[in-house]
């Protein structure tokens, strides 16, 4: 029977050892205990015993620097000395031909793997990511010599975020989050109402063709303001801002107008408009809005607005309840101008009409329904006949 | 309110407390006709005459010695060592007896004694007149070490250290003397063992003490035009050092600089990082720094000794560094 003698692992941590000596020729009969041959590991030499008796038949390694794995085959013993030797298959494949010795520098230039090399990481950094369970070789360090700070490993924790998320954060830009805030504020703040109704605008839109046939070009919003304004006067309230628990009316009507930019909404101010010519409302209109879109209104312009028109008919919606703009107390939403069949009072003839609808939504705090409804009346009235607004 | 001088503030602590105790008396080199080597006991010997301000001959042991036993038999002692450079003379007295005795009594008696002294460059007096050597006296314990920085805390410590039961040496800088502040009319006491946090900042802490605190607030203020917002925390007591403040800035900031006028081996620097490691160690968001002065005697020209104490460029310098 044949049996192998294997390079022995001597101590836990022991890979690989160095053959130093055979203390046994080939032939020769061995006793089990005796000493078979000498191994280094870690710079200590130990004498391995034979583990069976037999004879030693064949040696596959001869002493040299080149390190041998443990467990692997190094010579093999028969129970007698004739017997033929049965090699291990593997043992075949693994006997290599004894290496010439190689200059002694050559295994230290060998190491078995390269040591991993230490991440440097700020403590701070490192109790975020043990705390995130951020693998911290995943993090690229900016710190001096690329060490991960603080801020790398909240960098990589958004990133992450980013790159796992179902969704894309969309930039909630400084003006959008004030404009939260503020419209929020409103709508929890302030007992909005509303009140809706159809307003005929065919005299309004016969006299904007009259005055573009004169070279006068005005807008239907134009003439909104310049309407409000003017009824507003009669209807104080409208033009009332709620500051400090005071109610406080002022002589002169200022109407915002609520004009779309690309990412948010300003609403820059007409003041003393109800002392304005419709001229002056229009060009004064086309001055803000065109401002407004290059970001360009001044401050001021965009304060101590009360009432406040926002229009969007272009848009062709019908009706909708704006969000009032404090400290002012109403505000008004314009929808499209469309044609529709009309009934006469008697319930009998028709016809057809430009009809606009518009929404007041109103503080109740300061305004109550019936009020509204009178100065909707009015306007109604002034919209639909110009000419009494002389009267 | 009123500024007066950091000099004026110690002198009207004496003067306070020589009214208020009748147990508390002056001693020491120059101190009562001449009114002190940089003015601090000016016109005090003249209201309460040689009883209570007394000058001495020119033996820092026998000062200290006298002070101690004077304490140990009931008295309120006050004793001026001239410079700092000449502690080590008294160290026998300090360490071996003002220190211990409390402790090696059992208690049994107190040694209510304030030493008082003076140290740091700055006015080219060479290399026995400028040194900074609190880092040796914060190595004993049974001692209290106040080094404050302007005149408010110049004041509240002295006379907190004199109603002191314990030997408390109290620390001035010969370049602060003239350095102005506010200072209430009204009397005031700052407890020993508290820092200050003498400016407020997000971004890094800078730890310091004595004229240093000076040096670090002008750095910040230069540092604040890059929008760099520093902490600057005054000690204002080496010993009981106030490690609630300096963690507390740690965790705010977590980067830290330490700036002394000392030298830095071995210094109070090395002990206040030592002290965040292990405190606040995973507060850290890059390595605690120190600036300290040159390990070298003190030279004696002008441009030298510039160049072996920190100044508020090079201040800004490390601050820079510990942010990178």
């Amino acid at each position: 029977m044949t049996h192998e003698i294997i390079m022995p692992k001597l101590g836990e941590t022991m890979e690989e050892g160095y053959l130093i000596s055979w203390k046994k020729n080939v032939g020769d009969k061995v006793q089990k205990g005796e000493v078979l041959f000498e191994v280094m590991s870690d710079k200590t030499n130990f004498e391995v015993e034979a583990s069976e008796s037999g004879y030693l038949r064949q040696i596959l390694f001869q002493p040299s620097d080149q390190p041998i794995p443990v467990t692997t085959v190094i010579a093999y013993l028969t129970d007698t000395p004739e017997e033929p030797v049965e090699e291990k298959k593997e043992a075949v494949s693994a006997r290599p031909e004894i290496p010439a010795p190689e200059p002694p520098t050559a295994r230290n230039t060998e190491p078995a793997a390269p040591p991993a090399e230490r991440i440097r990481i700020s403590p701070r950094a490192r109790k975020l990511a043990l705390e995130k369970g951020v693998e911290i070789s995943a993090i690229t360090g900016s710190g001096p010599e690329g060490r991960i700070e603080e801020k790398d490993v909240l960098n990589y924790l958004q990133a992450r975020q980013a790159a796992t998320a179902s969704y894309q954060v969309h930039p909630w830009s400084p003006i959008r989050k004030i404009a939260a805030e503020r419209l929020s504020l409103s709508k929890k703040t302030i007992p909005h109402y509303y009140l809706q109704g159809s307003i005929v605008m065919d005299q309004i839109a016969r006299l904007k063709e009259e005055l573009k046939k004169a070279q006068k070009d005005y807008t239907y919003t134009d003439f909104l303001i310049f309407y409000c304004s003017r009824v507003i006067r009669e209807f104080p309230l409208l033009n009332a801002a709620l500051v400090d628990q005071e109610i406080r009316l002022y002589p002169s009507v200022n109407i915002g107008l609520a004009v779309a930019l690309e990412d948010g909404l300003v609403v820059p101010v007409l003041k003393a408009v109800d002392t304005m010519s419709l001229e002056q409302i229009a060009s004064q209109v086309k001055s803000l809005t065109a401002r407004a879109r290059n970001n360009q209104l001044k401050k001021e312009e965009t304060e101590e607005a009360r009432f406040v028109i926002s229009n969007l008919g272009m848009y062709q919606v019908e009706n909708f309840q704006p969000i009032i703009n404090p400290p002012g107390v109403a505000i008004m939403g314009v929808g499209a101008i469309t044609p529709r069949v009309m009934v006469s009072e008697q319930g009998s003839a028709t016809a057809i009409s430009l009809v606009m609808k518009i929404s007041l939504s109103l503080d109740h705090r300061v305004i109550d329904g019936a009020y509204a409804g009178r100065f909707f009346f009015r306007l109604k009235t002034v919209l639909q006949q110009p000419g009494l607004l002389a009267v | 309110m009123r500024e007066i001088s950091y000099r004026q503030a110690l002198n009207e602590a004496l003067n306070e407390e020589l009214v208020r105790d009748q147990t508390v008396f002056i001693a020491g080199e120059d101190v009562a006709i001449y009114g002190g080597a940089y003015g601090v006991t000016a016109d005090l010997w003249k209201k309460y005459g040689d009883e209570r301000v007394k000058d001495t001959p020119i033996s820092e042991s026998a000062i200290v010695g006298v002070g101690l036993g004077a304490a140990l038999t009931g008295m309120r002692p006050v004793v001026e060592i001239m410079y700092i450079d000449f502690i080590p003379l008294a160290l026998e007295q300090i360490n071996n007896q003002a220190a211990k005795i409390r402790y090696m009594f059992g208690g049994k008696c107190t040694v209510p004694l304030t030493i008082r002294t003076e140290g740091g460059a700055g006015r080219t007096l060479g290399a026995h007149h400028s040194q900074s050597l609190e880092s040796w006296l914060i190595h004993i314990p049974g001692l209290k070490v106040v080094m404050p920085a302007t005149p408010y805390d110049a004041k509240g410590l002295l006379k907190s250290s004199i109603r002191d039961n314990n030997p408390v040496v109290f620390i001035e800088h010969k370049m602060l003397y003239n350095s102005k502040g506010p200072v209430p009319e009204e009397e005031y006491l700052i407890p020993i063992g508290q820092a200050d946090i003498k400016r407020q900042g997000r971004d890094v802490t800078v730890i310091t003490y004595s004229r240093m605190v000076l040096f670090s607030l002008q750095a910040a203020a230069t540092l604040e035009k890059e929008g760099v917002s520093v902490e600057v925390v005054d000690l204002r007591t080496l010993l009981p050092m106030d490690i609630d403040t300096i963690v507390a800035s740690v965790r705010k900031t977590h980067r830290v600089l330490i700036v002394e006028e000392d030298c830095k081996t071995g210094g109070t620097g090395a002990e206040i990082g030592m002290l965040i490691m292990e405190h606040a160690f995973d507060e850290l968001d890059a390595p605690v720094k120190r600036l300290a002065g040159a390990d070298v005697p003190m030279p004696k020209s002008p441009v030298l000794e510039k160049l072996a104490i920190p100044d508020p460029e090079r201040i800004c310098q490390a601050i820079r560094e510990v942010l990178q």
